[in-house]
C-alpha cells in the first residue's frame, strides 16, 4: 500500500503520522522530545513500524517544525516545510472551510487565517512563552493537578478567578494571592484558561477578527478549558480535530504526497533502519573572522550529513 | 590627516557624499569594517541598555575605528524643511562623545529648518579645517553630491530593472536593510528563493512625499516617512507580491510607524504584509520559521490566482471577491 510519512518534531513533542492515498491516518505517535530530537526521531520510526502495517510503503516524507532541518537529514525528506504550512495543509484537508486555525503547542502559538483553503494571514508569537503548553505544564505543577486532569478542574468552575496571563511570574504571583484568599482551585485554573486566552488574543489576533469555522489544534488543544475559555472568549464554536496533537504531521505527510507526485517521483526516504543508524553531531566556534559562528556537523558514523550555523557559507556541503 | 567613517546608520545614506568630500580635500577616510559580533558586542557593552540596537551597533562601529586622528559623526538634526531626524541621530555626536577612549569627534550641525546659509555655513566650516579655499571646499561639496545623486539614481534603477519571480517589497531603514549581519542575512535568505527585491530607494521621492501628505497629520521624521510612505504606496498599489516590514527593537520611530503601517494593512489586504522585529538576542530559527511561511504563504497564493485569472488581475482573496467570479 501506497503510504505517505510526515515527522514533526518540535520543543516539546515528536510526533510522526503515516498516512495513506486519500491522506487518510493509518497510524500515529506522539512522544516527548526530551531535548533530544535525534533519538526522539529513531525511537518514534522504530515505534511505528511495528506499529504499522506489514504492506507499507512510504513513498514519501515530508518535516517540520523548530528540528525539521535536522530530521529532513537523518530521515531523507522530500521535503522540509515550516509549520505554518504544514498545520494549513492539514487543516483545510481535513475541513477545506476553516477560516482560522489557533494552534498552541509547546512552547510557540500561532494564528493563521485562511480564506478558500489558502493561507492570507498568520502570526506567531515573539519573544514570550507564556500561554503555551510549557507555561501551563509549568502551572498544573505548581497547583499541584496532573495536567491530564486541567481541563475537567476548569469546566467546573463557576466564578473564575481574574488572573494576570501576560507573564509567567506574574500569573503565578496572582495564583498565589487568589489562593491566599480562599478562591477555589477550579476558579484559578479557570481563570488562568482565561488569561491564557486573553494573552493569545491581543498578541497574536492584535484586533483581528476570527471567523468561524475555528480549528484549534497542537498539543494544548486537548486541554478542555483553554477551549471553553476560545468559545467563551469569542462566542463561536471551537472544533477540535481528534488528531489535534499530530496535525503538523499530517500536514507535512500531505505535503509530501504533493512534492512526490502522488509517489511518482523517488523518495529520498532512508528506510525504516535509520533508526538502527548511529548519528552524532559536533559543534564548534569557527574562528576564522569575528563573527565565531557556531556551526554545527551531523554525521552518520563518519559520513558528513550536513553542517550548518556559518554565517559566510564555507561549511555548507 | 585620516578621519574614520562608522559604517552604520546614516552611512548608509549619504557615505557617497562624505567620502567624496573628504577626498576631494585631500582627506584620507577609513571605514570601520562591516558588522559582525565583535562590533556588536562592543557597541552593547558601551551603550546605555535601553538604547536601540542601530545606534549600539553604530557606538560598536566607533570603537572600531582605530588608527584615525578624528570620527566623523554629523548632528544630522534635520534634512528637509518641517520634518526632523530621530532624536538619537540628533543626538549622536553626543552620544559618542560620551563614550570613552575615542579620538575626538568632527560634528558638523546639518540643520535644513535653519535654512540654505546656515547648511552652507555648516559645510564651510568643516570644509575650512582641512582646506583654507573655499572654491575647493565648494567644489568638493559639490563633487559629494553629483556622487550621491549617481547613487541614488543606479539605487532607483536597480530596483526597476528587476523582474520575474515573487516581487517582495523590504520596508525599514537602509542600515537595517544592508547590514547583513543586523538583518541576520534576510537580503540573502530571500534571495536564495526566485524572488526579486524592491526597496524605498527604487521609489521616486515624489510617490513617497504624496502619500505621506494625504495622512490626516503629517509625520515628524524623515526617514520614517519614508518606510510609512512606500509601504502605504505598495499597499494601495500592489506594485509588490508581498512586504516585509523589518524594525528593530527599542526604536521609537518605528514602533510608532508599525502601527500606523499594520492599520493600513488591515484596510489593504490584498498585499500580505509582516513585520520582523530584530534585536541584538535575535535567533535565526524563529526568524527563518516567519521567512518561510511568509514566502509559501505568497506563492500558493500566486499558484492558485495564476489558475483562476489568466489576466493576471488581483484575485481579491482576502476580502472574498473569489465567490463572486
Amino acid at each position: 500500500m501506497k503510504c505517505y510519512l510526515g515527522i514533526d518534531v518540535g520543543s516539546v513533542s515528536t510526533n510522526l503520522v503515516i498516512i495513506d492515498d486519500n491522506s487518510k491516518i493509518i497510524s500515529w505517535i506522539y512522544r516527548r522530545t526530551q531535548g533530544q530530537p535525534i533519538k526522539a526521531v529513531q525511537a518514534g520510526i522504530s515505534e511505528l513500524k511495528e506499529l504499522a502495517r506489514a504492506d507499507i510503503e512510504i513513498k514519501g516524507v515530508g518535516a517540520t517544525g523548530s528540528a525539521r532541518y535536522l530530521t529532513g537529514v537523518i530521515v531523507g525528506a522530500d521535503i522540509v516545510k515550516n509549520e505554518i504550512t504544514a498545520h494549513a495543509t492539514a487543516a483545510t484537508a481535513l475541513y477545506p472551510m476553516t477560516r482560522t486555525i489557533i494552534e498552541i503547542g509547546g512552547q510557540d502559538s500561532k494564528i493563521i487565517f485562511l480564506h478558500s483553503s489558502m493561507v492570507v494571514d498568520f502570526a506567531m508569537n515573539t519573544v514570550c512563552a507564556a500561554g503555551t503548553g510549557s507555561f501551563l505544564d509549568h502551572q498544573a505543577a505548581r497547583l499541584g493537578i496532573p495536567i491530564e486532569e486541567f481541563g475537567a478542574y476548569a469546566l467546573k468552575s463557576q466564578n473564575p478567578a481574574q488572573i494576570a496571563g501576560r507573564c509567567t511570574v506574574f500569573a503565578e504571583s496572582d495564583m498565589i494571592h487568589k489562593q491566599q484568599v480562599g478562591c477555589l482551585t477550579e476558579d484559578i485554573v479557570y481563570g488562568l484558561c482565561q488569561s491564557l486566552v486573553r494573552n493569545y488574543l491581543n498578541n497574536l489576533a492584535k484586533g483581528k477578527a476570527l471567523e468561524a469555522p475555528v480549528i484549534f489544534q497542537g498539543g494544548v488543544a486537548a486541554n478542555l478549558g483553554i477551549k471553553r475559555a476560545f468559545e467563551d472568549a469569542l462566542q463561536t464554536e471551537v472544533v477540535v480535530p481528534k488528531y489535534h496533537h499530530v496535525m503538523g504531521a499530517v500536514g507535512s505527510a500531505i505535503l509530501a504526497k504533493e512534492t512526490t507526485e502522488e509517489g511518482t517521483k523517488p523518495t529520498n526516504f532512508k528506510g525504516f533502519n535509520t533508526s538502527k543508524q548511529k548519528f552524532s553531531t559536533k559543534s564548534f566556534n569557527c574562528s576564522s573572522c569575528e563573527n565565531n559562528c557556531e556551526v554545527v556537523k551531523i554525521k552518520q558514523q563518519d559520513k558528513l550529513l550536513a553542517c550548518w550555523g556559518g554565517r559566510c557559507g564555507r561549511f555548507e556541503a | 590627516m585620516k578621519v574614520g567613517l562608522p559604517q552604520a546608520l546614516l552611512h548608509y545614506k549619504y557615505y557617497h557624499l562624505w567620502e567624496t568630500f573628504f577626498n576631494e580635500l585631500g582627506v584620507e577616510t577609513v571605514l570601520s569594517p562591516a558588522s559582525n559580533k565583535q562590533i556588536l558586542n562592543a557597541g552593547v557593552k558601551s551603550a546605555p541598555s535601553e538604547i536601540c540596537l542601530p545606534v549600539k551597533i553604530f557606538l560598536g562601529h566607533v570603537k572600531a575605528l582605530k588608527d584615525v586622528d578624528k570620527i566623523f559623526v554629523p548632528r544630522v538634526v534635520s534634512v528637509e524643511k518641517g520634518a526632523y531626524t530621530c532624536p538619537k541621530i540628533l543626538g549622536l555626536p553626543d552620544i559618542v562623545r560620551g563614550t570613552e577612549g575615542l579620538p575626538p569627534v568632527l560634528a558638523p550641525t546639518i540643520d535644513f529648518t535653519k535654512g540654505k546659509i546656515h547648511f552652507a555655513k555648516a559645510i564651510y566650516n568643516l570644509g575650512a579645517q582641512f582646506s583654507s579655499s573655499p572654491l575647493k571646499i565648494f567644489k568638493a561639496y559639490q563633487a559629494g553630491t553629483k556622487a550621491l545623486k549617481r547613487h541614488e539614481l543606479k539605487k532607483q534603477e536597480d530596483g526597476l530593472s528587476k523582474t520575474g519571480g515573487l516581487k517582495i517589497g523590504i520596508v525599514s531603514h537602509p542600515y537595517n536593510i544592508y547590514d547583513s549581519f543586523i538583518s541576520l542575512d534576510l537580503l540573502k535568505k530571500i534571495k536564495k528563493e526566485d524572488v526579486s527585491i524592491q526597496t524605498s530607494e527604487s521609489l521616486d521621492k515624489k510617490i513617497i512625499e504624496d502619500e505621506t501628505s494625504s495622512l490626516p497629520k503629517e509625520l515628524f521624521w524623515t526617514y520614517e516617512k519614508e518606510v510609512v510612505g512606500t509601504a502605504l504606496h505598495w499597499l494601495k498599489t500592489g506594485k509588490v507580491d508581498g512586504i516585509i516590514y523589518l524594525l528593530s527593537f527599542a526604536c521609537g520611530p518605528d514602533s510608532l510607524a508599525q502601527v500606523l503601517i499594520e492599520d493600513f494593512a488591515q484596510q489593504y489586504q490584498d498585499v500580505p504584509l509582516m513585520s520582523l522585529v530584530i534585536d541584538e538576542h535575535s535567533a535565526e530559527a524563529g526568524l527563518l520559521t516567519r521567512l518561510e511561511a511568509f514566502l509559501d504563504m505568497i506563492k500558493r497564493r500566486k499558484k492558485i490566482e495564476s489558475n483562476h485569472r489568466p489576466d493576471g488581475l488581483s484575485a481579491n482573496y482576502a476580502r472574498g471577491s473569489v465567490q463572486a467570479a
